[in-house]
């Protein structure tokens, strides 16, 4: 699952993760909307921008969590104080995808998933 | 991955970001307060910058990442929003716009933003007691400042960008040819009405209709033409790339990209060229050490030419390299128990190289210098042929080889010629055809046990169209034989059949199954009165 409110960056996430043989089986543009979809797909994965027009991911990422502790969140974010990105770790993201990234940086970030 | 597919997508997203964020700028004037639209706009360039630097266009990133700097100052209370930042920033997101306009049109050059990246920058707020002067705007950092003797107007539109142009999706010009195909029917109906009933009253605003179906379609179809360069600007990369995998060289030139094509024609030829230039690099160019022996430059030569004649368009890619040898081809064809051998010795140079055109003729794990060039070019012929169009190979053993796609400038509303077959009424493609001839019956004669005629020195074979679709011969002795003649490369035939009926402005249809299985037909139409007119693949009758 995708969560970020670029519908630009949404697509060729799409496009980067459909190449690689997974399947993105939803997607939101807003904490909220995130919460809702994630309740109705239950995906392995959940790939997160930090910053969205209704929550901060980080927060968002605590609440989902709460809810699905067995997803898989993977942090995508331009933002690259190592603070946010250390208090994204420690509170449970799986991985961290600095924006701009590339195809392989993406992947590279996926396949440390299944490692 | 290849991004330049998503540049459209950054365009149009681009855009949203850029008005939403103009928006802002007005309403933040008006409260400079408002720390939501402070946070909302920071958020808009914000994603831009991020989109941009994806897509690797740097001027955006650098330009909005600076705007985003002034922001994140104004958020974090550092300083006040105040008028001359709100020029600055709708400076910048002018410019920025301007920008994604260049990306949009593909071109290389973008404004310059180095003195308002300096003035952004530099930025410090006047002191909030002193009146603000409006930000005196340097004649060189806005991409489109009004000329010196314009007076400063500053609402005024930006009409380059906004309105002399609308984006318009690929299904809403493919409905328009629909319906203007449909318009073109129902007019040949109209018309078969008026002629049925006598109905002279009709003849006037039939007349006008006509005219203005004509221009109508004529419209419609300028609309979806696109120049040859837009598939053209991917080959230069294509083919560095591939001339570089199998450690050769080549230099590619294109000639006549400015010419236009229908959209959908483009697009289905991108392909096939692709096929035939990875044919020339993989099989025509020879390595550089063996050019040199036979005395060529080292460096390969591909070239691709597009021209046009009236209602055609003719598009060659050349190579300089070792060409095919015609004969070989043939014995190839033997070994393949593709042609008997006593068929070989009839067949001409032309139709030997159009041996490589027969699905099956070589097998892609094959890659000597004859059967590489099978790969692929059965489905090129096909595409070609799909679109109405013919392709011709000419090629001279050790000078290269040449292949000429001679395409119709649109698709679906095309000019045909109808034929009377038996039962059947057939149309034929004008531009399929060479010209149409009425023998009398002694212009015809036997030789080698085949009926030909004259035509300009040479001696034509005719075949019957009638037998050749199973349908019943001409009925009783007329003196004149009407024959329509093709061209296929330097194959020619008289096809005969029953009558001429006349030339019609024809809207084609494609056919469903189990009719589209058929593979003389290209197309069904229905005439003026209601009849269904098979179109004739003419290339696979020849």
């Amino acid at each position: 699952m995708i969560v970020d409110d670029a519908v630009f960056m949404r697509n060729i996430l799409r496009a980067i993760i459909n190449d690689k043989g997974y399947a993105v089986i939803a997607e939101a543009a807003s904490g909220i909307e995130a919460m809702k979809t994630l309740h109705d797909h239950d995906p392995d994965i959940v790939i997160l921008d930090i910053i969205l027009p209704d929550v901060n991911g980080l927060d968002l990422l605590e609440s989902i969590l709460k809810v699905h502790p067995r997803a898989k969140v993977v942090i995508c974010s331009s933002i690259s104080q190592e603070p946010i990105i250390k208090k994204a770790l420690d509170h449970g993201a799986k991985a961290f995808i600095q924006k701009p990234f590339t195809p392989e940086k993406v992947l590279e970030a996926l396949e440390g998933l299944e490692a | 991955m290849d991004m330049s597919a998503y540049r459209d997508l950054f365009v149009s997203e681009s855009r949203n970001h850029l008005n939403a964020f103009n928006e802002l700028i007005v309403q933040l004037e008006g409260n400079t307060s408002d720390q939501a639209a402070i946070n909302e706009m920071f958020r808009h360039v914000h994603s831009l910058k991020g989109m941009a630097a994806t897509m690797q266009y740097d001027a955006v990133t650098e330009l909005a990442h600076r705007m985003e700097d002034q922001l994140g100052r104004v958020r974090s209370n550092e300083i006040a929003f105040c008028p001359s930042l709100a020029d600055l920033l709708l400076e910048g997101s002018d410019l920025l716009s301007g920008m994604v306009t260049a990306i949009e049109n593909g071109e290389g050059e973008q404004p310059d933003a180095t003195n308002l990246i300096e003035r952004l920058e530099s930025f410090t707020p006047a002191p909030a007691a002193s009146a603000e002067p409006p930000l005196a705007t340097p004649a060189d950092a806005a991409p489109e400042t009004p000329a010196a003797d314009s007076p400063p107007d500053e609402h005024r539109f930006r009409q380059s960008d906004s309105f002399k142009s609308v984006r318009v999706k690929t299904d809403t010009l493919d409905r328009l040819v629909n319906i203007t195909g449909e318009l073109i029917t129902t007019r040949h109906r109209l018309m078969d009405r008026a002629r049925r009933y006598t109905i002279p009253a009709l003849n006037e605003p039939l007349h006008h209709l006509s005219g203005l179906l004509r221009e109508l379609r004529d419209e419609v179809f300028k609309a979806r033409m696109l120049p040859f360069a837009v598939v053209a600007e991917r080959f230069p990369r294509l083919l560095r790339d591939l001339a570089r995998k199998q450690g050769k060289e080549i230099s590619l030139q294109v000639e006549g990209q400015e010419i236009e094509l229908d959209r959908g024609i483009l697009e289905e030829i991108t392909e096939p060229l692709v096929h035939i230039l990875r044919n020339a690099v993989d099989h025509g160019v020879e390595a550089p050490d063996e050019r040199r022996a036979t005395g060529k430059s080292p460096v390969g030569a591909v070239t691709i030419t597009v021209t046009r004649d009236k209602d055609h368009v003719a598009i060659s890619i050349a190579d300089d390299g070792r060409g095919m040898d015609s004969s070989r081809l043939a014995q190839k064809a033997v070994e393949k128990k593709i042609l008997t051998a006593a068929e070989v010795d009839t067949i001409s140079r032309q139709t030997a190289l159009m041996l490589v055109c027969t699905p099956g003729f070589s097998m892609a794990t094959e890659v000597s210098d004859v059967s590489g060039r099978g790969v692929g070019m059965d489905v090129v012929k096909t595409a070609v042929h799909v679109l109405g169009g013919t392709l011709s190979i000419e090629s001279e053993p050790g000078q290269g080889s040449r292949f000429i796609l001679r395409l119709p400038i649109t698709v679906s509303i095309i000019h045909a010629l109808l034929v009377e077959c038996g039962d059947l009424t057939l149309a034929f493609p004008v531009n399929t055809i060479s010209r149409t001839i009425e023998l009398r019956r002694d212009d015809i004669f036997e030789e080698a046990g085949r009926k030909v005629f004259a035509l300009d020195g040479r001696h034509v074979p005719l075949k019957s169209l009638n037998r050749l679709l199973n349908q019943p011969p001409p009925r009783g002795g007329s003196p004149i034989v009407p024959a329509v003649v093709n061209e296929a490369g330097d194959s020619v035939v008289g096809l005969v059949t029953d009558r001429f009926l006349g030339q019609e402005e024809i809207f084609v249809k494609p056919l469903g199954l189990p009719l589209s299985r058929m593979k003389n037909l290209t197309g069904g139409i229905i005439t003026g009165d209601g009849q269904i007119v098979f179109v004739v693949d003419v290339s696979t009758l020849v």
